[in-house]
């Protein structure tokens, strides 16, 4: 197979030359038909009888080039667009959605959305009321360099088999998948109380997987690796040592298949920002949704144990650790300027030095708690979707002086290193969870000594946290993050990330997978 | 909705469009509309009508391929995706696993596949519903969520090797949770089908809030290893992970829980019991599943475990070619037999075990062994000589689906869940790792 030449090893020196791709925003709505389409859909919404409505126009766009040892194995690329009109009338929420965007069928979605709310209004108990926001008008961009879906799918291609080849020469490495994927959301939002918002945001991350085999003992065992997804240009792609890496990660995966099994039992946990993140993000991102601590997911993710009254009091971990939400996070997947319920997006804290202090809400939502403004935490994952409480960006803020992941080793007297997600399982309030990783190591005496396999870690999230004794510094700080966050009924999926340094946890609950005959 | 001659009309035009030179197409279309109603905390908290379409075209020259997928069907939209593909396809490097598309095919016929009264289904309909519910609920001084959902589907394929499939059907799904005022108890009940019709809002819901009012004030149960009665729901979540790991690819490229030590795979070894029956049925309307997979593959009624004997692992055109076997394109529509048990035999004859309603985040620890994790929720009971006893604390399982099938003694007659038609069962030595406070 041929390939051009591409640039991808190198590094992207225009990177930092290159102004932000702000600076070519196209403004405001250059399509004066869509502004028709807007304006008359919101129209009609009021006509028919909504005391508020607003309007998504949502283009999504997503590539996605799947790779196996030395082939390709899919390349695809798709779009979505369609507007979606979601109303308030007679007190009730009502939504419709069509991919047709022409005015007589935004009207017509439009006077359904009404009607559908006027059938949900004989069960209303508590007519829904929004928290006041300033009618915002504005552009916002992800900031990039280089546009995703301008660089060759060759370029792609080329990396991820490049990284397949250079960890199939590894001796014990059978199998290789990788994977790129891209995602753009353009959309704008508009509503009768007055905002006009145009965002267009770009996601990406690639990944692979590598699997070692012992024919003889029939066993395998798997190594991924990618770069946490992230709001960025291709310039994140092409500056990261995801090529070099390759053999390394390889390497790790015949080391995993030799390790022995971890011995259950009481240890020091040591996690790396690659495995904190995802434990962040279900234990204290999930929790603090105020929409599932009042019960409205109870029938499907479930409630929480940080309910309303326990805001300000519930010590949730010990004094070193406060976490914040985020919606603004420079390369965060959950990042951008305004929700979508046009609210302009912000940073809070969620827990401080240990006490649970704040949710995430929305319009809807601020005034449950008597708080007197959103913090902007409404998202819909496509035009078809009603917008509800979505996770922004949470991360655990670090120490305030500098300490590395090599510090909290070299301070641990027996202890596992855990770096990678594995299996992450927690229950539906987020007290009992059990989490795997990618690569474990034994810590004795302030050293890493050798790999293990098999390891999962099982904890109550309340005694988890303050169980936590030290953690990283600023340098040590990172985001992870996934693309694929799953709430709600029908499900929609959010796109989070999640900042951490490395943590310790003393004396945590450590089991072993390992279920294989003759173990 | 389109109905079948707008969409061959449509995918002749795309494979028209798509077709130069050497190049093979395949298109397809899905649409779906559908209507959804949520409740919780006894009231409608959101209601969508939403339709959905999808238009998708692989383009295949020689080994190269690749698809372009949009949901805008108007002329500019169709000649960009086709020529989306193209362009794409051109520029994919070769893949030596592609295989040519499809010719024409022959489909089973599934009788009674759309509803008509599920076609029609309103908001006033879905309001009606979760009205039930809610009067249910607020009878018995309890607090209910749920979820209602129905769709009408049509998925098209055509090829240029001269394949076309049409199937259209509808689907339903209602589900809810009734939790206690103290919040100690909570209860589930839920049902799928594709006919509106079948399901009965009021009933569900009774089950839910007597499962609620019933598992309040749990006692402490520590964990161990239980005699378990799993409820339908609950053996449907652990039979997915089961069924997804069928792939013969995997098995005959050694890791698998279906590799056979030494190589190979385990076809025709006795893996369950007797009463272990697993089969795929796409003319089962029930399951809303389709008679054809997304390549436009046959799906026919197949056995994979016979009274207890792994009968068949999936081979993709590719891996049955590659290994001298039959297709069996992606199966769907699962059924796990049933037997003659009622439930209250099940637990009759149990001395000390746990009544679990259903599990919840299900996630594979190890796919050697297929051994999974989750957590049990809205309704737990210990059964002590033959009788429930009274609600106990959640657990965390560390368990795998091979072993609950291994150990299964006895099956009831099987419901719709979860999409897959399956049994409550009683099965032994299942791990139950440790206390969920969760309620």
């Amino acid at each position: 197979m041929k390939l051009s030449r591409r640039s991808f090893l190198g590094g992207s020196a225009l990177a930092a030359l290159a102004a932000p791709r702000l600076a070519l925003a196209r403004g405001l709505l250059t399509d004066p038909g869509l502004d028709d389409v807007v304006k008359r859909a919101l129209a009609a919404a009021t006509k028919a009888g909504a005391s508020y409505a607003d309007v998504r126009l949502v283009r999504r766009r997503n590539e996605r080039v799947n790779t196996r040892e030395d082939r390709i194995e899919h390349v695809g690329s798709s779009e979505e667009y369609g507007i979606g009109v979601r109303v308030i009338a007679k007190g009730a929420w009502g939504f419709s959605a069509t991919p047709l965007v022409t005015v007589a069928e935004a009207e017509r979605v439009a006077k359904q959305a009404v009607a559908i709310a006027h059938a949900n209004s004989k069960l209303l108990e508590r007519p829904v009321t929004l928290a006041p926001v300033p009618a915002n008008v504005d552009v916002w961009q992800t900031p990039l360099v280089k546009d995703p879906f301008k660089i060759p799918l060759e370029d792609k291609a080329e990396l991820l088999l490049a990284i397949n080849a250079a960890a199939m020469k590894v001796a014990g490495v059978k199998f290789v998948t990788s994977w790129y994927a891209a995602i753009q959301e353009w959309k704008i939002f508009a509503s009768t109380d007055g905002a006009y918002i145009e965002q267009e945001l770009v996601r990406l991350g690639p990944g692979y997987s590598v699997t070692a085999v012992d024919e003889k003992r029939g066993e395998f065992e798997t190594r991924d690796h990618g770069l946490p997804p992230m709001q960025a240009g291709w310039e994140y792609v092409e500056d990261s040592t995801l090529l070099a890496d390759a053999r390394r990660i390889g390497e790790e995966a015949v080391e995993k298949l030799k390790a022995p099994s971890v011995v259950p039992g009481k240890r020091d946990l040591i996690l790396d920002p690659s495995n904190l993140w995802l434990t962040i993000h279900e234990s204290i991102g999930h929790p603090t949704e105020l929409d599932r601590a009042m019960g409205y997911e109870a029938n499907f993710a479930g409630t929480s144990f940080a309910t309303p009254d326990k805001l300000g009091k519930l010590k949730i971990g010990s004094p070193i650790l406060t976490f914040y939400a985020d919606k603004t996070t420079p390369g965060g997947l959950a990042t951008c300027g305004y929700d979508d319920d046009g609210v302009k997006t912000q940073r809070w804290n969620l827990v401080e030095n240990g006490v649970f202090v704040g949710y995430q809400t929305t319009r809807e939502q601020a005034g449950w708690i008597n708080e007197k403004a959103s913090r902007g935490t409404s998202y819909a994952d496509s035009y078809a979707s009603f917008p509800f409480q979505r996770m922004p960006n949470v991360s655990l803020a670090p120490a305030p002086r500098e300490r590395s992941l090599d510090d909290l080793i070299a301070s641990t007297d027996d202890g596992v290193l855990v770096s990678g997600n594995g299996s992450w399982s927690i229950d539906h309030q987020r007290l009992n969870f059990q989490f795997g990783g990618q690569v474990f190591w034994e810590i004795k005496k302030g050293k890493k000594t050798r790999m293990l396999r098999d390891v999962a870690y099982q904890a109550n999230t309340l005694e988890f946290w303050s169980a936590c004794d030290a953690i990283g510094g600023k340098s040590s700080w990172a985001l992870g993050g996934s693309f694929n966050d799953g709430k709600g009924e029908p499900t929609q999926s959010n796109s989070v990330s999640h900042g951490c340094p490395p943590a310790r946890f003393r004396q945590q609950n450590i089991l072993t997978t390992n279920r294989r005959a003759g173990s | 909705m389109m109905n079948q001659n707008q969409a061959k009309r449509l995918l002749d035009r795309v494979l028209v469009l798509a077709k130069s030179g050497k190049s093979e197409a395949i298109a397809s279309l899905r649409n779906t509309r559908g209507g959804n109603s949520r409740f919780a905390v006894n009231e409608i908290t959101s209601s969508s009508e939403v339709e959905t379409l999808s238009l998708s075209v692989t383009v295949k020259i020689g080994k190269r391929a690749a698809t372009a997928t949009t949901n805008q069907l108007d002329d500019r939209s169709i000649d960009d995706v086709v020529s989306r593909a193209q362009r794409m396809a051109k520029l994919s490097p070769e893949n030596p696993e592609s295989m040519p598309p499809l010719g024409k095919q022959k489909y089973i016929a599934v009788p009674r596949a759309s509803d008509p009264a599920t076609v029609n289904a309103t908001p006033e309909l879905r309001a009606k519903a979760a009205g039930a519910a809610i009067a249910a609920a607020k009878g018995a001084k309890v607090t209910i969520a749920g979820f209602y959902e129905h769709g009408t589907h049509v998925s098209a394929l055509a090829s240029t090797g001269g394949l076309h499939a049409f199937h259209a059907w509808t689907s339903v799904d209602l589900s809810c949770s009734a939790r206690t005022p103290d919040g100690t108890g909570s209860g589930w009940a839920g049902a799928t089908s594709n006919r509106v019709g079948d399901l009965d809002a009021a009933a569900l819901a009774k089950t839910a809030v007597d499962k609620a009012t019933q598992s309040a004030k749990p006692r402490r149960l520590e964990p161990g290893k239980y005699t378990v009665v799993l409820e339908p729901n609950a053996v449907a979540g652990l039979l997915d992970s089961f069924t997804g790991n069928l792939g013969a690819r995997r098995a005959d490229e050694g890791r698998s829980f279906f590799t056979k030590a030494g190589g190979g795979t385990k076809i025709g070894q006795k893996l369950f019991p007797d009463i272990i029956t697993l089969r795929s049925d796409p003319a089962d309307a029930g399951l809303a599943s389709a008679p054809f997979d997304g390549e436009g593959f046959p799906r026919a009624p197949t056995k994979w475990l016979d009274k207890g004997t792994l009968t068949g692992l999936t081979y993709s055109r590719y891996w049955a070619q590659k290994q001298g076997k039959q297709p069996t394109g992606n199966p769907d529509g699962w059924i796990l037999e049933g037997g003659t048990a009622t439930r209250e035999q099940l637990i009759k004859d149990v001395k000390r075990g746990v009544l679990i309603t259903r599990f919840w985040y299900i996630r594979q620890l190890d796919p050697q062994t297929i051994l999974l994790t989750g957590l049990t929720r809205d309704g737990t009971f210990l059964i002590e000589n033959g009788a429930i006893a009274g609600p106990v604390n959640n657990f965390r399982f560390n368990e795998s689906p091979v072993q609950m099938l291994a150990r299964c003694d006895a099956l009831t007659a099987t419901v719709l869940t979860e999409g897959a038609r399956v049994p409550a069962l009683r099965t032994h030595e299942f791990n139950l790792a440790s206390v969920s406070e969760a309620v």
